[in-house]
C-alpha cells in the first residue's frame, strides 16, 4: 500500500513536470522546425531556398561564423592566458583580480557596445584623445563593422574560458607537476609538457561555450553592425521580423540552430574523450605556484590594465555619456547634467519597463527553481525513469540561440491551440524566459544534488524518517544553495534579457533591456546610457551575490 | 537467549549479477556480528537489505521477531520503520546540523521531549567523550570525531539492533585501533547487537563474538574468531583469514598421532594428523607462517631452503625463503634472528591437507 502510494505521488510529480517542459521547450521548437519546412501548408524547402537566393541572408549567416570564430579565439586567448597568470603565479591582488576578470559575465553584452561605441567611435573618448594627440583627421580604426564586433564580443565572452580554465587549474593534482620536475623538468617544460596538455579539454570545452555564445548574441553586432550593413543572422532575423518575413526568419533560426548544433555535437566529443583526463581530480592538493620575482608588480599591474580596459573603461563611458548634455560634447565638470536620467527616468516607457522586467524576471527564476529542483531530484535521487531524458531536454535551450527562441515563441504563442493569444502581451517574455533559463535551473539544482551523498539522506531514513521528512531535514537545506545561486543567476540574466525580447516585445510591454536598445537604436545614446546606468548596481549587488554565494558553497 | 537479526535464503541480483545468493544466518541478543570478505563479496549488500535501503529478491529477514521482509508474504517495512541505528563508511553526518542536533534526530523524529532529548543526548555524548563539541558543526570536527557523532546517532534512540558499514575504513592505522575498542566497549556497556561490515580481517577477528565470511554472495563459514582461524572450512576461509603457505605433495604414510609427506622437491615433513587426510595420494599442504620453525635442529624434516629476505617486524620477524622455486612465508620469534643468505631447516609444527585438485577451488574443505 506504502509503495504504491509513494509511486504515485513521484509518478504525479514527474507528469506534471514532463507536460511543463513539453510545452516549454518542445512545442516552441517543434513549430520552428515544421513551419520552416511548410509553405501553404505542404512541404517544401522553398523557406530555405528563399535565404540562400539573396546574398544578404547567406552572408549573414558566413558573418555569423567566422564573427564568432575570431572573437572565441580573442576570448581563448584573454581567458587562457588570465587564468594562467591568476591562479599560477603569485602575482598580486588576486581576489580582486579574479572578482574584475569575471565580471564581464555580469555586464550585459549590449552594454559593453554601448560603451565602446562611446569610446573607440568616430566621436568617442579614445577617439578624441588619439585626434588631438596626433593631428589626424580621423582614427585608424572603426568600431563598427565585423573588427569592432570581434573585439567586443571577445573581450566580453572571454569569462567562459577564464572560468573552465582556472577550475581545471586548481583542482589538477600538483603530484602530476612536481613528478615532472622530479624528472627534471624546468618551469616552462612542465607548463609545455604536463599543464597545458592536462587543461586543453578545459580551454576547447570553455572555447566552445564562448563560440556559442557569440553566435547567441544580438546586441553587439546590433549596436556595432546594423549603421554600417554588416550583418549576421541574429541582426538578420531581427530585420526579417521587422518587415515582417516570418518564414524567412524561421527558416534562418534553423540554420543558428544547426550552427549552435554542431557546436555542441563537438563539445559532446570532448566530454566522451575527457576519461583519459580523470587524473583532475577533485583532491585540493595546492598546485606549485610560479614566483614571478622582479616581474611581479609588472605582470600585476599589466592585468589590472586587461581588467581596466576590458570592464571600467565601457562602463566609465556609459556614465559619461549619461552625464552628458549631447553625445560627443566636450569633457569638462561644467557641462555635467543629469537631464538624461530625468528624461529617461521620467519616461513611462522606461519606467514600464523598469517594472516589466522587475516583475518578469523574479517570476521566472522562482517558477524555473521548484520546477528544475524538482526535476533534479526526480533524475539524480529518485532516479525515475525517463526524467534524465527529461533533465537533457530541458537543457537544449542552453545551446540555442536566443532568436531561434523569439521565432519559436511567436509560432507557438500567437495563435495557440488552446487558449488565448499570449503575442502582444507580457506573459510571452515569461514563458520565453521559461525556456532560454531552464538550463541554468536545472545545471545549478543537478550539481548540487549530486554533492549530497546518497548516505546523508539515508542515515536520515535509518534515524526513521520518511521520504518526506528526510526531503525537508537533509536534501533540502542542503541543496539551498544551489537554489539560490540558479535564482540569482536567473534573475540577472532574466532582467537584462535582450536577444528573445527584442524579436517578441509590443507597445507598452517594454523590458528594460529592450527599452536601453531602442533608445541607442534611434540616436538618444545619452538617455540610452542613463537607463544603463540606472539599472547597473542592482545586476553588480546580483553578481556579487552569485560570487559570495559560490566562495560560500565551495567552503563546506 | 531470543535472535536479533533473522536472515532466510536472502538472494539480491543487481541486472544478471548475483550479489547475494540465498545466504542464511541468525544473530544472537548482544551478539557482536561481523559479515567479512573482499570487496564486491556481497556483504555490504546484505547489510543494505537488512536496513531496508536495498529491497531484496528473495528470503526473509526478521528483525527481533518481527519480520520486516518477506519475498513470498510480500511484507517490506520501508527502513524508517525498522527499528535499525545504521553509521556509513564515509560517517554521512549532516553538514548543516551542529553535533547535537545530528545525534538529537532520531529522538525529534519520535516526538521525544525537550528535557527528554538532553538528557539522552547528553548521555551519549558524555559516553563518546565528546560532552564540550555538541555545538560544533561537522566541518570543526576530525575524521575521528565525525565517527562518533555518527555512533551517537545510531545510538541515541536505543534501536533494536546497530548496523555498520566499514565505519573504520576511513580513520587512520593509530585511530582505527582505538576506536576498534572504544566500539567494543560501548557494545559491551550497551549491550546492544551490532551487525558488522567488514573487509579488514583483522578487525573482524579483534571485535567479534562471530563471524561470517563471504565470498561472492555466498557464506562460507560461520564461527568463532578461533574457530574461523584455527578451523577454517574452505580453502577460500583460509586464504582471507591470515596468510597461508601451500606446497604440493603427496602422502607417504600415517599414523594415529602423525601424518608425513613427501612435499615437491623430495623432502619429507612429518607433521601431527589433522582432522581428516584427504583420500587422494596426492595433496596440498597449506601451513600459517607462524606455524613454521627455523634451524638446524628440526626433527621431522628435510626441507633445505635459502633465507632471500628477512623482515624486522617489531614484536617478530618474518623471513621469505626459497625452497625449489617455491617462495614461503616463516614469521618467527625475534630472538632466533637468522641472517639473509643462509640455509636453514624448515619445520612445519602443524598445517593444513587439501585434495591437490584445491588449488583453483575457493569451495575446497579443508582438514
Amino acid at each position: 500500500m506504502t509503495a504504491l502510494r509513494r509511486l504515485d505521488s513521484r509518478l504525479v510529480i514527474f507528469v506534471l513536470i514532463a507536460a511543463f517542459v513539453l510545452v516549454i521547450v518542445v512545442y516552441p521548437l517543434v513549430q520552428v522546425l515544421l513551419r520552416s519546412l511548410l509553405v501553404d501548408g505542404s512541404w517544401s524547402w522553398r523557406n530555405y531556398e528563399a535565404v540562400f537566393g539573396r546574398p544578404r541572408n547567406y552572408i549573414a549567416l558566413w558573418n555569423s561564423v567566422w564573427v564568432s570564430l575570431a572573437a572565441t579565439a580573442v576570448a581563448t586567448v584573454i581567458g587562457t592566458l588570465t587564468a594562467f597568470v591568476v591562479q599560477r603565479t603569485d602575482v598580486p591582488f588576486k581576489t580582486v583580480l579574479r572578482f574584475m576578470l569575471i565580471l564581464p559575465f555580469a555586464i550585459p553584452p549590449l552594454f559593453a557596445a554601448m560603451g565602446w561605441v562611446q569610446l573607440a567611435g568616430p566621436v568617442g573618448l579614445l577617439t578624441q584623445t588619439w585626434k588631438s594627440l596626433t593631428g589626424a583627421a580621423t582614427a585608424p580604426w572603426s568600431i563598427y563593422g565585423a573588427g569592432g564586433i570581434i573585439f567586443v564580443l571577445g573581450i566580453t565572452k572571454y569569462p567562459f574560458v577564464f572560468i573552465t580554465v582556472a577550475g581545471a587549474l586548481q583542482r589538477m593534482d600538483a603530484s602530476l607537476e612536481e613528478a615532472a620536475r622530479t624528472a627534471g623538468a624546468g618551469t616552462g617544460r612542465i607548463m609545455r609538457d604536463i599543464t597545458l596538455p592536462l587543461v586543453r579539454p578545459a580551454i576547447l570545452g570553455g572555447a566552445l561555450l564562448a563560440f556559442v555564445s557569440c553566435i547567441d548574441n544580438f546586441g553587439i553586432p546590433a549596436v556595432l553592425g546594423l549603421r554600417v550593413q554588416f550583418q549576421v543572422l541574429t541582426t538578420r532575423i531581427y530585420e526579417a521580423l521587422t518587415i515582417p518575413d516570418l518564414p524567412l526568419a524561421t527558416a534562418m533560426s534553423m540554420l543558428l540552430v544547426l550552427l549552435a548544433g554542431i557546436a555542441v555535437w563537438a563539445m559532446g566529443k570532448f566530454e566522451g574523450r575527457r576519461g583519459e583526463h580523470q587524473i583532475i581530480g577533485g583532491k585540493s592538493i595546492r598546485p606549485h605556484i610560479i614566483r614571478l620575482r622582479r616581474a611581479r608588480p609588472w605582470v600585476g599591474l599589466a592585468l589590472f590594465a586587461v581588467a581596466f580596459v576590458i570592464v571600467v573603461l565601457p562602463l566609465f563611458a556609459l556614465l559619461v555619456t549619461a552625464l552628458q548634455p549631447y553625445y560627443g560634447a566636450p569633457l569638462n565638470l561644467e557641462t555635467i547634467t543629469t537631464r538624461n536620467f530625468e528624461a529617461v527616468l521620467n519616461s513611462s516607457a522606461a519606467q514600464r519597463g523598469i517594472r516589466n522586467s522587475l516583475t518578469l524576471a523574479p517570476i521566472a527564476a522562482t517558477i524555473l527553481v521548484v520546477v528544475t529542483a524538482l526535476l533534479a531530484y526526480l533524475n539524480v535521487k529518485a532516479k525515475v525513469r525517463g526524467a534524465k531524458l527529461l533533465d537533457g531536454i530541458g537543457m537544449m535551450p542552453f545551446a540555442l540561440p536566443g532568436s531561434v527562441i523569439g521565432v519559436g515563441m511567436i509560432l507557438a504563442w500567437s495563435n495557440p491551440p488552446i487558449g488565448p493569444s499570449l503575442y502582444g502581451t507580457l506573459w510571452i517574455m515569461l514563458v520565453a524566459y521559461l525556456m532560454r533559463y531552464m538550463a541554468y535551473g536545472l545545471r545549478s539544482c543537478r550539481a548540487s544534488l549530486m554533492q549530497i551523498h546518497d548516505s546523508l539522506e539515508e542515515a536520515a531514513s535509518t534515524s526513521g524518517a520518511n521520504r518526506l521528512r528526510t526531503m525537508r531535514d537533509v536534501t533540502l537545506p542542503l541543496m539551498r544553495p544551489g537554489m539560490i545561486a540558479a535564482w540569482v543567476l536567473i534573475f540577472i540574466s532574466a532582467y537584462h534579457e535582450l536577444t528573445v525580447s527584442a524579436l517578441i516585445w509590443s507597445a507598452r510591454n517594454e523590458t528594460v533591456g529592450v527599452w536601453i536598445f531602442v533608445m541607442q537604436d534611434s540616436g538618444f545614446a545619452g538617455r540610452a546610457s542613463a537607463l544603463a546606468v540606472a539599472i547597473l548596481p542592482i545586476i553588480l549587488v546580483m553578481f556579487m551575490i552569485t560570487q559570495w554565494l559560490s566562495a560560500d558553497r565551495s567552503a563546506i | 537467549m531470543g535472535v536479533t537479526i533473522q536472515v532466510e535464503g536472502l538472494t539480491k541480483r543487481f541486472g544478471s549479477m548475483t550479489a547475494v545468493d540465498a545466504i542464511d544466518f541468525a544473530m544472537e541478543e548482544h551478539e557482536f556480528f561481523s559479515l567479512v570478505g573482499p570487496s564486491g563479496c556481497g556483504k555490504t549488500t546484505t547489510l543494505r537489505c537488512v536496513a531496508g535501503l536495498e529491497t531484496a529478491d528473495a528470503g526473509r529477514i526478521g528483525i527481533k521477531g518481527t519480520t520486516v521482509y518477506d519475498s513470498s508474504e510480500r511484507v517490506d517495512v520501508p527502513t524508517h520503520e525498522r527499528s535499525i541505528g545504521m553509521v556509513f563508511q564515509n560517517y554521512a553526518v549532516w553538514p548543516h546540523m551542529s553535533v547535537y542536533h545530528n545525534i538529537a534526530y532520531p529522538l525529534r523524529l519520535k516526538s521525544a521531549g525537550k528535557a527528554d532529548q538532553q538528557q539522552r543526548v547528553g548521555h551519549v555524548l558524555a559516553m563518546l567523550g565528546m560532552q564540550q563539541l555538541g555545538e560544533r558543526k561537522p566541518s570543526q570536527l576530525s575524521g575521528g570525531q565525525q565517527q562518533r557523532v555518527a555512533l551517537g546517532r545510531a545510538l541515541v534512540g536505543e534501536p533494536d539492533v546497530l548496523l555498520l558499514d566499514e565505519p573504520l575504513s576511513n580513520l587512520d592505522a593509530k585511530l582505527r585501533e582505538h576506536m576498534r575498542v572504544e566500539l567494543k566497549r560501548i557494545q559491551r556497556e550497551t549491550g546492544i547487537p551490532i551487525l558488522y561490515v567488514t573487509h579488514d580481517q583483522l578487525e573482524a577477528l579483534a571485535m567479534s563474538d562471530r563471524i561470517a565470511v563471504m565470498n561472492e554472495g555466498r557464506i562460507h563459514q560461520v564461527a568463532s574468531p578461533i574457530d574461523i582461524y584455527e578451523r577454517p572450512a574452505t580453502k577460500f576461509v583460509l586464504d582471507f583469514i591470515g596468510s597461508v603457505n601451500y606446497l604440493p605433495g603427496e602422502v607417504a604414510s600415517a599414523t594415529g598421532e602423525t601424518v608425513t609427506l613427501r612435499v615437491a622437491g623430495g623432502a619429507t615433513l612429518t607433521l601431527p594428523r589433522p582432522g581428516f587426510v584427504p583420500e587422494s595420494r596426492e595433496v596440498l599442504l597449506a601451513v600459517r607462517p607462524e606455524d613454521m620453525v627455523l634451524g638446524q635442529s628440526v626433527t621431522g624434516s628435510d626441507l633445505h631452503a635459502k633465507v632471500e629476505l628477512r623482515s624486522f617486524l617489531g614484536n617478530l620477524c618474518e623471513y621469505r625463503l626459497r625452497y625449489q622455486g617455491h617462495e614461503l612465508r616463516v614469521q618467527t620469534e625475534k630472538d632466533e634472528l637468522v641472517p639473509e643468505g643462509s640455509d636453514v631447516v624448515v619445520g612445519v609444527r602443524r598445517g593444513y591437507l587439501l585434495e591437490a585438485t584445491a588449488a583453483q577451488d575457493p569451495m575446497a574443505r579443508v582438514s
